[in-house]
């Protein structure tokens, strides 16, 4: 079956996640070591310039491409697993534990993270992109858990359940076989969505330098872009390139996210 | 033909255009609608007959297509002929009107009852607002509908009020013919009847003229129809005047289905029901020959061969059998 | 065999719980061996909740439910359990939805085997059950449900049945999915399944000439309580309650037109 929307956003998605993870054996230059002057515009040497300390633009962008799509997997991984298992629970358990699980889920859905971030800002200086991942992922799964509960409440009163149940199935064997197997479609297009969701996240909190101290990544080129005043001063190759690859990334995934939903679901597709 | 029909179709072949071919809906249907008729069409899911009903209105696009025959109205014009922007204007709501199978749900939401019928109104008289309303009122009055539901909205009305409403509304400016495609299907008891009595009374007042029902439930049928056509893979297997079918249906579908009609009645456990076998055939490619013929218990060879003609057996009283131009005692 | 005394259904509403919606009314009624009894009554009548409590899919608010001098919600260990879903079985209305759409057919019969126990007739025993539902193996196995039809899917239901022998089926709506020219067909099954394994029925419906027809008894619920109940020809011929009064006059008949119309 072809779907042009699947093609051509894998195509799209695929391109990027080659350049971030096999972009640097072939430019193979160091992203964090000073290899020219400050703040050189593109040239035949340096591809796409240097930034304020002298670093070569291009290896940055390689490199912080494929730091940040490690987040985002990461932290989409660590908010769907948790999703799926508060949402699967809480729908079919239903009562008390249910309502325990939706309370902690709107907590952490209306806490702002910012004031979560600072906090961990100050007490942990010195962050790796992974401790980012982790803080956007286990912030991030309320809203892919409450509608894994809707589907899982209203699966659970199919006929085809109750016969589960009448032939003696636990509770946990109905959730796994019959259930959980219906609801890919949704976790499949809920965590391309999230991934999205997470490196946007990672590039805005770096930027004001709540996220990513410590490697590269995109948020961190655009972090020191900003440092460098760079849209006031025209340094377009400091963000440009960034921002570019940020929005083309997420750009695919949501396409992609889309073409997900039209496969799994028939009754999408164009005619 | 008869002079005095309402409408006439001729051999009328509507197809609907898929990627694996024709479904052939309606293959060749000749029927004739008489001033005072209220025609029902029965016959079960997938037979055609709700692609009937569309098409005597010449509510025909694509994917479904003409592809022969004539609808002839009042002996004088050839609906199939007709541009359709003609056929919208000057036909639809005025001559024929059409209640299309969930019409209920076709209430918008947001939007009161009262507003609907503006829109129809205009649209086609050109009435202004109060004109409208005030004849809206009127016929609302007359069917014995409470005229409060004017000002509601669709979910504040029943089920079986929104049907009625929407019946009321498409009959409006008096078409001559109404066709109703399963209005009484997911309804209680008690409120198909309230429908039933509103489609009669319609016709007591002549507001309009003749009805063509079509439906799957042959009890319905049997408290307000007056002729009965049966229809079975595109085609009509049995026609004629409602209680003669019931009493004595000839064509052994007709027979099948008759039969396994379950009400609450002596006659109906005694008798046991009868079972058809097998399904309904592919309309894209039907079986040859009688459709029936390979679920049929008493066919004969030439039936897997040549498609039977529709012959009268009496008056007014027409099959589309073999068996029955041989011979009537096959019984 | 089948007791039911006193069953309530109370759904919670409103904060805390204050409120609730009767969905049951304190209901009782006896079903014998090889009885074939309809639970008549239209939608919001309470009568798939009741299904739904023989079941033992939900629990009552009050009441009990005994099957065979015991009460259901005294059986707690699996085998228990197992035992007494082998002997009191269901088949729902929508033959759709009575699988699940990413397996095979295949596996509501590999279902309905385990309950007896795996055994390695099973094959054998799954092919018999096909054939005595008027299925063809070969038509209907390794097929996902949506290759099969509505009347074939419903026959699949009960071909569990015959796999199963139980002493009571409760039926939600068994054919009011199915196309009028089938449904004499399916209904015959359950005749056969009393006749051969003396197998009780429950019919759950909103059709009163499917009660009419197939029960020894009717009883008529209304807004969750039962309101009359007697043999088809007693609810039929002489109704008590001016709700089941309703209900017959306003049924459409073949033998004769409506007056007031």
């Amino acid at each position: 079956m072809t779907n042009t929307r699947l093609i051509i956003s894998s195509v799209i998605f695929l391109a990027v996640l080659l350049f971030g993870l096999v972009g640097r054996w072939v430019y193979p230059i160091d992203p964090i070591s000073r290899v020219g002057g400050r703040l050189q515009p593109p040239s035949r040497q340096f591809p796409l310039g240097t930034d304020v300390q002298g670093r070569d633009v291009l290896a940055q962008l390689i490199h912080g491409t494929g730091t940040s799509l490690a987040i985002g997997v990461t932290a989409a991984g660590i908010a769907i697993t948790i999703a799926v298992l508060i949402g699967v629970i809480s729908g079919y358990r239903g009562g008390l534990i249910d309502e325990l699980l939706m309370a902690s889920a709107n907590i952490v859905l209306t806490f702002p993270a910012i004031l979560l971030l600072l906090a961990v800002s100050v007490f942990v200086p010195v962050r790796s992109p992974m401790v980012v991942a982790i803080l956007i992922g286990f912030t991030s799964w309320p809203g892919p858990a409450r509608a894994i509960r809707s589907q899982i409440m209203s699966l659970k009163e199919r006929e085809f359940v109750f016969l589960s149940r009448m032939a003696g199935w636990s509770d946990t064997r109905i959730a796994l076989v019959d259930l959980l197997p219906n609801m890919m479609a949704y976790v499949f297009t809920s965590s391309v969505v999230v991934m999205s969701a997470a490196m946007l996240a990672e590039a805005g909190l770096t930027m004001i330098g709540v996220g990513v101290t410590k490697g590269t990544s995109l948020g961190v080129m655009l972090f020191w872009a900003q440092m460098s005043d760079a849209v006031r001063r025209g340094l377009y190759w400091l963000f440009i390139p960034p921002g570019g690859v940020l929005t083309i990334a997420c750009a695919s995934l949501l396409l992609l996210a889309t073409a997900l939903d039209q496969f799994f679901n028939p009754r999408l597709r164009e005619r | 033909m008869n002079i005095s029909s309402l409408l006439a179709a001729e051999d009328v072949k509507a197809y609907y255009a898929s990627s694996k071919g024709f479904i052939r809906a309606v293959d060749g249907i000749s029927l004739e609608i008489d001033h005072g008729d209220v025609l029902g069409v029965a016959g079960e899911s997938g037979c055609g007959k709700s692609t009937l009903g569309n098409v005597l209105m010449m509510n025909v696009r694509p994917p479904l297509r003409l592809l022969g025959g004539k609808v002839i109205l009042e002996g004088k014009q050839d609906l199939a002929t007709m541009d359709r922007e003609e056929v919208k204007a000057r036909v639809w709501g005025r001559v024929i009107a059409l209640v299309p199978q969930s019409a209920l749900n076709a209430l918008v939401p947001t939007r009161k009852v009262g507003h609907f019928i503006k829109d129809v109104v205009r649209y086609h008289l050109g009435f202004s607002t109060r004109e409208t309303m005030a004849l809206a009122k009127k016929r609302f009055q007359d069917l014995e509908l409470p005229v409060e539901t004017l000002t509601k909205y669709p979910h504040q009305l029943s089920g079986g009020m929104r049907q009625r409403v929407v019946i009321a509304v498409a009959t409006l400016l008096n078409p001559k013919l109404l066709i109703v495609d399963e209005p009484t299907t997911a309804l209680d008891v008690s409120t198909q009847k309230q429908v039933l009595k509103l489609l009669s009374h319609l016709r007591t007042e002549h507001i309009v003229r003749a009805i063509v029902f079509i439906t799957h439930d042959i009890a319905i049928l049997r408290q307000i129809a007056t002729r009965i056509v049966i229809m079975y893979a595109g085609k009509v297997v049995e026609t004629g005047p409602m209680e003669l079918i019931l009493q004595e249906p000839a064509h052994p579908y007709a027979r099948g289905l008759i039969h396994s009609v379950l009400t609450p009645e002596p006659m109906v456990r005694q008798r046991g029901l009868l079972h058809i076998v097998g399904e309904p055939p592919n309309l894209l490619q039907p079986p040859p020959g009688c459709r029936f013929h390979p679920r049929c218990p008493h066919s004969i060879p030439i039936c897997s061969q040549e498609e039977p003609p529709l012959i009268g057996l009496g008056r007014d009283h027409l099959v589309a059998c073999h068996l029955t131009s041989h011979s009537r005692c096959w019984k | 065999m089948l007791e039911v005394r006193n069953l309530t259904k109370v759904y919670a509403a409103g904060l805390l719980g204050r409120r609730g919606v009767v969905a049951v009314d304190g209901i009782s009624f006896t079903v014998e061996e090889g009885e074939i009894v309809s639970l008549v009554g239209e939608s919001g009548s309470g009568k798939t909740t009741t299904a739904h409590m023989i079941l033992r899919l939900l629990p009552p608010t009050s009441g009990q439910v005994m099957f065979e001098g015991q009460n259901i919600w005294d059986l707690r260990t699996k085998k228990d359990l197992k035992r007494y879903w082998q002997r009191v079985h269901a088949i729902f209305q929508d033959p759709y939805a009575a699988f699940n759409p990413i397996y095979k057919v295949d596996r509501v019969l590999y279902q309905a085997v385990s309950l007896m126990g795996n055994r390695e007739d099973s094959e054998r025993l799954m092919q018999e059950a096909l054939e005595a539902v008027g299925l063809r193996p070969e038509e209907v196995l390794g097929r996902y449900p949506h290759q099969l039809s509505g009347g074939q899917r419903q026959r699949l239901m009960i071909a569990r049945c015959y796999l199963l022998k139980p002493k009571l089926v409760v039926a939600d709506e068994p054919v009011s999915m199915v196309d009028a020219s089938g449904k004499a067909g399916i209904l015959k099954l359950f005749l056969e399944l009393r006749d051969l394994y003396g197998t009780a029925v429950i019919f759950i419906t909103h059709d009163l000439g499917l009660a009419y027809y197939i029960s020894h008894r009717i009883l008529v619920m209304h807004k969750g309580k039962i309101v009359e109940e007697g043999t088809p020809e007693k609810v039929l011929d002489a109704p008590q309650h001016p709700y089941t009064r309703k209900l017959i006059a306003d049924i459409p008949l073949i033998s004769r037109r409506w007056e007031d119309i």
